[in-house]
């Protein structure tokens, strides 16, 4: 194993890395804009040198020492950038080195020269790498002063990438994603000197499915979503770790939160899964679901109205419409969508309390939807974890696919809905119609909650916590990130400023709290109607319940899997090691 | 544990300023004096006061040939120590790109600390010398965009102040 | 007994002359708190109800009365009702014995004016009267069920108590030397400038300084020291309620005012001997003009109060009870055995 000496301190590291990645895997850190760990070495900001040298040697081949007994080391008489040169044994590299910090205040300089420093205006101020630095490792001044260059502002590169010249500082991060990531090599440089620019080729469109990474990657805020542009500041929002929703594969993301509203989905780094990426997809679609179009509160149908009521009626005329029926002709229908934790109460209430085996899930596959990198073919985010828990038919002749004709004939009467609404299919919406009774959880208005009986308004993402089990039988933690009337208390510090100190009179504040409920809560006051305790007070109790019943989730804590990236199901024992994330820039906790 | 019994008030004191009465007597003599003394009570609703360019009053948008200069960064929103400011920006075809859809001043709960003129990179908020603040309803103590733009011709001696001391 | 009709009658008119003169003189010495407080730090006082603001006290009153009277939820709903009245209440009775003016003398028949003049302990009830005026305090702090109130009570109580003793003795000197506890005849006595204040310098200051004691006023209002007790017994008290308490306080300082002009400043005796105004003895004339002098005299020791309340900081508390135990009571001791030895002397 070679070592390095950085600034004096012994590493222990491997040949073949570069000195920026020893430095790193040690917790140093050498400032850089271009270098990052999952793209190849450009080495073209500059801002990555460092002193390096190696120890002088005697003739006859012993270490030259000093006076004071200190190894002479010959540090090369011109820096080298940490991120392309790589360690040899006995290497001396200085990072907190006069020469080295002089070097960076200069890269800075320059790099600022033709900056525009609208940072006022600029959707990067506050997670910007330039920003940062500027406060870091730069001298606060600027000897610059003919006019600066101006080049093309709000270039579309794409249907979700905007450009800014002016504020690009070469790095050429988002050539080389698009090149090795992405697999769509149509970014290049063109022009030279302080003239140089990022073009699309002609007749192309920078449209691929994982181009919104660019934007995260992008050390200034010369790339920008035009969905999320201007929408809120980042200081302004909270961020909440989560998992996306989009498809199985089960991408870290943080969810952006403002005045109670989502704002933006970004990636957060799981090496074990989605590494520093996500797809379009995942970021843009489904948030707007949990935004707009919501059932607040819970409804009952009477004379064909939905009419808002209290949680305690429409729990009590739920218990009623259920006693009506024999156990054979319910049928609980669970989700993929939803946690885990509500699956098993849902499987749990079905096979205890109302005593009937026919319980199903939705499955959302589209052929289409996968690509060789991180989307997957199953839509549901939790459909392992929906099986895993005991959501599968007890008979194909109760079975999802079959339920139009179960209804038809009689044989399934009362449809028990949690958090699905079947992507609207005509199919099976057209069927329910003619059951008697439908009971539905539900986070959206739509032709479903309007046949329904009874309609809880659900918080099954963003807005309660649990786990999801992803493609890899990875389980998964997301934590709340909106608030509810029933989380309010608990949410605290995960809320933005804004919306944790507004006052009554704040308009900010003046949205009225979705009084939406966690599907496992709503059973557990449903059961105590049939003299049932589930005696679940929080999420983690359904959990801690799920870890003791079911072997593969056995050993399995909120405390282990906030601890680890994720545990494989089985794997309770011995759950993947944490690893070191790299964060390129994101928004400083204040 | 050392305790101070040499400097205590007992001893500090002579006979004349123990039995206060001296005293008493001369802070009486002092207030006597005052009160005849020309009295400095301004007779507000008639006599009004014009204040100087370094008064704090109700913090304005400088409005500058019919557009807010504000590019709705949101610092003076970040900087509020009351949270007083709420901003919304939204993106305008103009060369600045951005412009606050929605800026917002609750003026229950501003401070007159004048932060957010303070921090403000294109100088498009400022403290004005409007002191006369009554609202009938909380509502209205919230003031908009229209209501808190202000030309920048009435705001020249707060600008000038600015631009000498800051 | 002659007739118990007509001297019933002949009380109760006096007592509601007596009794507006007493609220009027209150709301007077609340306009010229205001105004000396303002003048002392430069300012100038009300001035907008009524020419020179002198209607703002009665605009006080009125904007109390309009106020929300609030009782806490814990209070003692009774007492916490009969406090203000028992403060209120005891300020004015003491107005019962206090001469204004010797006597008008209509068709033979001498008419005091006084409700009861010729009470020959009238001395004593004020000296009761007052002690019972803490019991409005005490009352008010116990029964708010508030600890501020409750200090600023039990303070109160202290503070009456520790001094009381050194202004009865302080008295005694005055006493002895008239031989009697009529006031009437303490203010006859002192006619000719033998006024007793050249008597009993010592007492006199003894008195005066027992006296802010007594009435809570500044230096030794610590049972409503604000930044202590919040507002002391009355933080709890609004409206009317708390308006009584503030009545009743300027009603006291009236009523100490009034004590030291009868027992050392002469009362309502002219400063001048009364035939120099060509007026009889028992005419209205000189009855009115007896009053004018009584009223001046109390209305220059009400402003000495307000004065003294603008100039001289809050003592401490221990400065207080070192004050009352330690000086004023050995001194007025002191002033007894001189008085009595010199009673002895001359008499």
């Amino acid at each position: 194993m070679p070592h390095i000496y950085i600034d004096g301190k012994r590493i222990e590291t491997q040949s073949g890395k570069t000195i920026i990645e020893a430095a790193y895997d040690n917790g140093l850190y050498v400032p850089h804009f271009c270098w990052h760990p999952e793209l190849s070495v450009a080495g073209n900001c500059r801002m990555c040198l460092v002193e390096v040298g190696l120890p002088k040697r005697l003739p006859n081949g012993e270490f030259e020492t000093d006076s004071n007994g200190n190894i002479v080391v010959s540090f090369l008489p011109k820096l080298q950038i940490a991120c392309a040169t790589q360690v040899s044994d006995g290497m001396h590299v200085r990072i907190n080195h006069d020469k080295v910090i002089k070097a960076q205040e200069a890269v800075m300089e320059f790099l600022l020269i033709n900056h525009p420093l609208d940072c006022p205006i600029c959707d990067e101020a506050g997670q910007c790498k330039l920003q940062e630095y500027a406060f870091n490792h730069s001298r606060g001044e600027s000897r610059f002063e003919e006019t600066k260059n101006h080049k093309d502002k709000r270039v579309s590169w794409g249907p979700n990438v905007l450009f800014d010249a002016e504020r690009c500082i070469s790095c050429s991060r988002c050539i080389r994603f698009a090149k090795e990531i992405a697999k769509q090599d149509v970014l290049t440089f063109v022009q030279r000197g302080d003239h140089v620019t990022i073009k699309v080729q002609d007749g192309a469109k920078f449209d691929n499915n994982y181009s919104m990474n660019v934007i995260d990657i992008c050390p200034v805020g010369a790339l920008t979503s035009p969905d999320f542009r201007f929408k809120s500041r980042v200081w302004d929002m909270s961020f909440n770790n989560s998992i996306c929703m989009g498809c199985s594969r089960g991408c870290n993301i943080q969810i952006g939160v403002r005045n109670n509203e989502i704002l933006r989905i970004e990636p957060k780094t799981n090496m074990y899964v989605n590494k520093y990426w996500m797809c379009d997809y995942g970021r843009l679609s489904y948030y707007k679901k949990i935004n707009e179009n919501r059932v607040t509160n819970p409804t009952i149908k009477k004379n064909g109205v939905q009419i808002e009521v209290t949680w305690d009626e429409a729990i009590s005329t739920a218990a009623s419409i259920l006693r009506k029926y024999k156990p054979s002709e319910m049928m609980f229908i669970g989700s993929g969508r939803s946690s885990t934790e509500n699956n098993y109460a849902l499987a749990r209430f079905a096979k205890n309390v109302a005593k009937s085996m026919n319980l199903d899930y939705y499955e959302r596959i589209d052929q289409t939807f996968a690509d060789d990198f991180l989307r997957t073919n199953d839509l549901n985010p939790n459909a392992a974890g929906c099986r895993s828990v005991g959501i599968v038919p007890s008979s194909d002749k109760f079975s999802l696919k079959n339920i139009p004709e179960n209804i038809k004939n009689g044989s399934i009467k009362l449809v028990y809905i949690m958090d699905e609404d079947f992507d609207l299919d005509e199919k099976y919406i057209q069927a329910l119609q003619n059951a008697e009774a439908i009971i539905v959880h539900s986070l959206n208005h739509s032709k479903l909650t309007e046949i329904a009986d009874v309609v809880f308004a659900s918080s099954y993402f963003a807005e309660s916590e649990g786990t999801f089990v992803n493609i890899d039988k990875r389980v998964q933690y997301f934590e709340p990130a909106l608030v509810t009337s029933e989380n309010l208390h608990r949410m605290g510090m995960k809320m933005s400023r804004l919306d944790k100190f507004g006052a009554p009179n704040d308009r900010w504040t003046q949205k009225e709290l979705r009084n939406c409920r966690p599907a496992w809560k709503v059973l557990n006051m449903l059961a105590s109607q049939f003299s049932v305790n589930f005696n679940y007070n929080k999420a983690e109790d359904v959990f801690n319940d799920i870890a003791h019943n079911i072997g593969q989730f056995n050993g399995m804590s909120y405390r282990l899997l906030k601890k680890h990236q994720g545990i494989i199901l089985g794997k309770a024992s011995n759950p993947d090691p944490v690893l070191h994330n790299y964060e390129s820039h994101y928004m400083k906790p204040n | 544990m050392n305790i101070n019994t040499e400097n205590i008030e007992k001893n500090r004191m002579n006979f004349w300023e123990k039995i206060y009465l001296p005293e008493i007597a001369r802070g009486l003599g002092l207030t006597l004096k005052r009160m005849f003394r020309p009295k400095m009570t301004r007779q507000y609703p008639e006599e009004r006061w014009d204040p100087l360019g370094s008064y704090r009053g109700r913090p304005v948008l400088v409005d500058e040939d019919g557009k807010e200069r504000c590019v709705a960064c949101g610092l003076c929103s970040r900087v509020c120590p009351a949270l007083a400011i709420e901003v919304q920006a939204a993106e305008t075809p103009d060369d600045k790109e951005r412009f606050p859809a929605k800026f917002e001043i609750n003026m229950l709960r501003c401070i007159y600390c004048g932060f957010c003129e303070e921090v403000c990179p294109e100088e498009a908020i400022v403290m004005s010398k409007d002191y006369e603040l009554v609202f009938a309803s909380q509502e209205s103590a919230i003031m908009n965009k229209e209501q808190l733009l202000v030309p920048v011709a009435q705001l020249q001696a707060r600008l000038e102040f600015l631009r000498r001391y800051r | 007994m002659e007739n118990l009709g007509w001297i019933l009658l002949e009380a109760s008119i006096k007592a509601f002359v007596i009794l507006n003169i007493v609220l009027l003189g209150a709301a007077a010495s609340v306009y010229l708190e205001r105004k000396v407080s303002a003048a002392i730090q430069d300012r100038i006082g009300p001035n907008r109800v009524g020419p020179f603001g002198i209607l703002q006290p009665f605009a006080d009153v009125f904007k109390l009365f309009f106020k929300e009277d609030i009782v806490p939820r814990a209070a003692d709903k009774f007492f916490h009702a009969l406090a203000p009245v028992i403060s209120l209440g005891v300020a004015i009775a003491v107005y019962a014995v206090i001469p204004f003016a010797h006597y008008v003398e209509i068709n033979g028949v001498k008419y005091y004016l006084g409700i009861a003049p010729d009470v020959n302990v009238g001395f004593l009830f004020i000296l009761a009267m007052t002690s019972v005026g803490v019991y409005g305090i005490i009352l008010a702090g116990w029964s708010s069920n508030n600890k501020y109130s409750l200090m600023g009570g039990l303070r109160s109580s202290a503070q009456m108590i520790s001094y009381e003793l050194s202004l009865g003795l302080s008295l005694i000197g005055v006493v002895l030397i008239s031989g009697s506890f009529s006031l009437n005849d303490i203010v006859l006595q002192q006619s000719g400038w033998k006024w007793n204040v050249f008597l009993q310098p010592l007492g006199f200051i003894i008195f005066l300084v027992s006296a802010f004691a007594e009435t809570n006023r500044a230096p030794f209002d610590l049972p409503e020291a604000e930044p202590e007790l919040v507002g002391g017994y009355n933080t709890e008290y609004s409206g009317m309620k708390f308006g009584m308490f503030f009545l009743a306080e300027y009603a006291n300082m009236a009523t100490s005012s009034a004590f030291m002009a009868l027992l050392y400043f002469g009362g309502w005796q002219l400063p001048f001997p009364a035939e120099w105004l060509g007026l009889q003895e028992g005419s209205i004339g000189l009855a009115l003009a007896q009053f004018a002098t009584f009223m001046i005299k109390v209305g220059i020791f009400v402003l000495f109060f307000i004065w003294v309340r603008w100039s001289v900081p809050r003592f401490r508390y221990d400065q207080l009870m070192n004050l009352g135990w330690k000086v004023l009571l050995p001194l007025s001791l002191l002033n007894v055995i001189l008085t009595s030895i010199g009673v002895l002397i001359f008499k």
